[in-house]
């Protein structure tokens, strides 16, 4: 089992440019690139099977491990590459299926990588490396070594000692810090979600035409996001909050605004779960949402029945997410915050209780109940 | 040798008795801060964090001088859940030493070649809590939806952290930045409590901004304080240089902490007496670097502090000349960096110095170039007649014990003033070069006076005469004409030079620097100085301090306070008598030498452009 490519400086891109050899014709030029790009692909998913199940890490010393690591990251700069092209995504997506057939046939214990999983390589190396019990202590006690390094290149690989010092040192300091950072109404993981959520919407977007592959990207979050969907939200509005670099944020914001107004369960679950307080700031922000938020208020009212057991309006489905009550708050705060909001709201509630009848008796009309409750 | 062994063994039952109680308390805290994560234990964590440490080291020169890891365990049966426990803690994990000493213990329990099952299970378990430290995600929720977004876990710990430094520092900007409404409480109790949480943080590089911030948050209101611990723990950080702090937090840090100025001082006089090399330029530089000019600019209060050090060093020191030089240098520099911050702040000289005399403060403050060189002689006479009359005013009251001291301390510091603000005695010193013999009276008793303050036994008037037969003796040997220098002469130079054992001694610093100053701006030949110089070099031993004073004349000379209408001659004839002094012209022929300084003075450089100031 070969331990990793030998023989190979840096990227093989720049192997071409090396041999100072006459440049083909261009397709040529980037089918030969493309073939040598595959060929490093399968190299380097091998490398992360044979770092997570196989003994041949027992004779791995710290050159070795630089090297890996140097693998891994190659492999998430191709992804970072080609990730939003269609066309090299599939053909790497095809060779790995490939390389995970024979992987798989070698190594019974052995996951599949997928393209999606070459952005963390570094991180899959990793997993496998230290749960491969194989493993000398030596190359975990590099790993873990405690006095970071100036990061020079001693090699000509980048030194990994420490890697995993700095990560925990990280993550330590975060769970240290959190208490202190409840300023922010998102937190602060929320909040780099979301300015992440933006760049890549942002980066698809500004590829020009196809605003579809922006949609299918907000589609596959969603979806992956199964079971954390609340989550989800948070990150949403945080995302909507987001005020870095306005210029490029007005345009992904929009179109977030655009697909969660088509996505109706997403934004029930919002209005629903999240705090009002951050609703309420997201309606100031934009008035997109400002209406959107209000037009669930208002589904919710007329989806309510009065019950004379409770003496209260309640939601007639199963799930109840919100009370009467509550729904009055709702709208007097984003009255509060959007006064102009108020009257629009009032005139129209006023003739859907015109509608009802507009008998001045509590529990006939939602609507009437509501503007009561307003003016109380 | 039978007879150490049972010590041997006692002592070693004895360590691993007060190991396992101490174990005990450490255990029972690693399990309360486990439990619970309330603000309490988050502050209990932050305060007993140092003294984990110390004990994290015991434990692993414990370890290390176990034979193997069944024997540690059979001693400290508790050791295993015990860093376990710890590893979980982000406090402790957080913060670099502890972290390393807890790895350390960690790998001092592996064991390269198992010999037993206890010993194996805990190879497994020590592979195992080190795997999920580097690779466990707490958030699902957001590692999944980082994968969609190609994120790797490690830079998004990183960003969200940066985040979070960043979050904390605006919401301290804010934080009681108006004036404070005494009914409203100010928000000034999370600042304490931030910079407690921040002990661990302090040598994380992204954590600095934070750090920084907080050092330099104005301190407006009472609950503003920031933790002693935090400060504590920053100073020794800083002190034994695992964290690098910009300029403006060192300064916060030393307005904050006292003892942490101290040392800095304290540091600054070792570094630059140390090398008592006769570089008065490489002293400006370390001064600047040092940062500490500037801390007293900005703060009075660290000003007083360092004047109050150079003070008990000068007593100590017994006017050491270095020293003193050092607090003249000091002060220029200070008086440089106050200029500089004049228009933001109004401190009054009287709150920089309170204990000088007030009288005497504009006066000596007053640098030399600010004042007309003609007037330099009246003010220097008008300066030397004050302090003659301080003296006198402190001799009178030697009776009454009470304002004996106060007329002590009053000289004391009207002395300490004038060594602060030196440049006037080395403009006394050259002025009284070209003085006649009826005006170096004021000069001479001022010069004695700069370099034997203290009257013991009233032994001045007899240093004053003293001083002025080495006036005399110097202006007659200057004026000679004659070449070579009569012998008898110069021998008692040297004799003048020379340590006296008998008292009252006069200072053979005050006759050498008086001897440079001749040498330099005497109107004579070059050649004459020149041989003085060598007799200076061969036969006494001060070459290196007059070295010391023609640099510290040069230095003088570029910043304009001896200003000469032919300052290229100086220059040049300073160059020539560095040179003698450091034997550099030693390969040519000596009357070679002597024609080459003779034509260089009296064509006046006509190598080099010659400027009239």
């Amino acid at each position: 089992m070969r331990s990793g490519k030998s023989g190979t400086n840096g990227h093989p891109d720049d192997r071409r440019v090396k041999n100072n050899e006459c440049p083909p014709a261009d397709s040529e030029r980037r089918e030969r690139h493309m073939e040598a790009v595959l060929k490093n692909l399968a190299s380097a998913a091998e490398l992360l099977a044979a770092a997570a199940h196989s003994g041949v890490v027992e004779q791995w010393d710290k050159q070795t491990l630089s090297r890996a690591f140097h693998w891994a990251r190659y492999c998430e700069h191709l992804f970072s590459r080609f990730h939003s092209n269609p066309t090299m995504r599939g053909v790497m997506e095809k060779q790995l299926q490939l390389t995970n057939q024979s992987l798989g046939a070698a190594f019974p214990e052995y996951t599949e990588v997928s393209f999606s999983d070459l952005s963390r390589c570094q991180h899959l190396l990793l997993v496998g490396l230290l749960n491969n019990p194989e493993l000398p202590v030596s190359i975990m006690k590099t790993l873990f070594d405690t006095w970071s390094p100036a990061n020079t290149k001693q090699s000509e690989y980048q030194d990994v000692t420490g890697f995993c010092n700095h990560i925990i040192q990280c993550k330590s300091a975060c769970k240290v810090l959190s208490p202190f950072t409840d300023v922010s109404a998102v937190g602060a993981d929320a909040e780099v979600q979301g300015v992440m959520l933006m760049e890549r919407l942002g980066a698809l977007l500004s590829r020009g035409g196809e605003a579809c592959r922006a949609e299918h990207f907000l589609d596959s979050v969603l979806q992956g996001c199964e079971g954390a969907a609340e989550h989800f939200c948070l990150v949403i509005a945080a995302a909507l909050l987001t005020t870095k670099n306005p210029a490029a944020q007005t345009a992904s914001q929009g179109f977030l605004l655009d697909w969660l107004r088509r996505k109706h369960s997403v934004l029930q679950l919002m209005c629903s779960a999240l705090p009002t307080a951050l609703l309420i700031d997201l309606a100031k922000e934009h008035l997109e949402f400002r209406d959107a938020y209000c037009d669930v208020l208002k589904k919710w009212a007329s989806d309510m029945e009065y019950s004379m057991r409770e003496g209260e309006w309640v939601q007639t489905s199963t799930k109840r997410t919100v009370s009467f009550q509550k729904l009055t708050e709702c709208f007097l705060a984003l009255f509060e915050a959007c006064p102009p909001l108020r009257e629009d709201v009032e005139r129209e509630l006023n003739a859907l209780n015109i509608a009802d009848g507009d008998f001045d008796v509590r529990g006939l009309s939602v609507w009437g109940d509501l503007l009561s409750a307003f003016n109380n | 040798m039978s007879q150490l062994q049972p010590l041997i063994q006692l002592q070693q039952t004895a360590e691993s008795l007060m190991n396992i109680q101490e174990m005990q308390f450490w255990l029972e805290k690693a399990v309360t801060w486990g439990q619970a994560d309330s603000p309490d234990t988050q502050k209990d964590t932050c305060l007993h964090l140092s003294r984990l440490k110390d004990f994290l080291q015991q434990l692993l020169t414990h370890i290390n001088n176990m034979s193997s890891t069944t024997e540690t365990m059979k001693r400290l049966p508790f050791l295993g859940q015990f860093l376990g426990r710890l590893c979980w803690n982000p406090y402790v994990t957080a913060d670099a030493t502890s972290r390393r000493l807890l790895f350390q213990c960690l790998w001092g329990l592996y064991s390269e070649n198992p010999g037993n099952a206890v010993e194996r299970k805990a190879n497994q378990w020590i592979r195992k809590v080190f795997c999920q430290l580097a690779t466990e995600e707490d958030d699902a929720a957001a590692q999944a939806l980082m994968k969609h977004m190609g994120v790797p876990p490690e830079e998004y710990h990183l960003k969200v952290l940066r985040k979070m430094v960043a979050l904390m520092q605006e919401n301290i900007g804010k934080s009681c930045s108006s004036i404070c409404n005494i009914n409203q409480r100010c928000s000034c109790d999370r600042i304490k409590a931030t910079s407690e949480t921040c002990v661990p943080l302090i040598t994380c590089p992204e954590a600095a901004p934070l750090i920084g911030v907080l050092l330099q948050q104005p301190v407006t209101c009472v609950r503003a304080a920031l933790s002693e611990d935090f400060l504590d723990a920053l100073s020794s950080a800083y002190s034994s240089q695992c964290l690098s702090l910009e300029e403006q937090a060192v300064v916060s840090l030393w307005y904050h902490k006292l003892s942490s100025l101290e040392e800095a001082v304290l540091s600054l006089l070792e570094c630059v007496l140390a090398n008592t090399g006769s570089m008065p330029q490489k002293l400006e530089q370390q001064l600047a670097q040092s940062l500490l000019p500037k801390a007293c600019a900005q703060h009075c209060s660290i000003f007083l502090v360092v004047n109050d050090i150079f003070r008990s060093i000068l007593k100590q020191a017994d006017g050491a000349e270095s020293v003193k030089y050092l607090i003249q240098s000091f002060t220029s520099c200070f008086l440089g960096e106050l200029a500089l911050l004049q228009h933001q702040t109004s401190v009054s000289l009287k709150a920089l110095f309170p204990q000088s005399p007030q009288s005497l403060l504009v006066p000596l403050l007053t640098l030399p170039s600010e004042m007309p060189r003609e007037a330099w002689r009246h003010h220097l006479n008008w300066l030397s007649g004050s302090l003659q009359r301080l003296t006198e005013e402190e001799e009178e009251g030697d009776g009454d014990s009470i304002s004996s001291t106060r007329g002590h301390h009053k000289l004391f510091e009207a002395w300490f003033l004038l060594v602060q603000c030196a440049q006037w005695v080395q403009v006394a010193v050259q002025l009284l070069v070209t003085s006649g013999p009826e005006d170096c009276g004021p000069l001479l008793w001022l010069l004695t006076f700069y370099h034997h303050p203290t009257n013991r036994g009233h032994h001045r008037a007899l240093q004053l005469v003293h001083a002025r037969e080495a006036w005399d003796h110097l202006h007659s040997l200057f004026l000679a004409l004659s070449r070579p220098l009569p012998a008898d002469h110069l021998q008692s130079l040297v004799t003048l030079l020379s340590p006296q054992p008998q008292r009252p001694a006069l200072s053979p610093l005050l006759i050498l620097n008086l001897l440079v100053n001749f040498a330099v701006f005497f109107q004579q030949s070059l050649s004459g100085s020149t041989e003085i110089l060598q007799t200076v070099r061969k036969r006494s031993g001060l070459v290196d301090e007059a070295m010391c004073v023609l640099n510290s004349l040069e230095l003088r000379l570029n910043g304009g306070s001896c200003i000469s209408s032919d300052t290229n001659r100086l220059h040049l004839r300073i160059k020539a008598l560095q040179n003698t002094l450091t034997h550099r012209r030693e390969a040519l022929c000596p009357a070679e030498n002597q024609a080459h300084a003779l034509a260089r003075s009296k064509t006046g450089g006509s190598t080099y452009p010659h400027t009239n100031a």
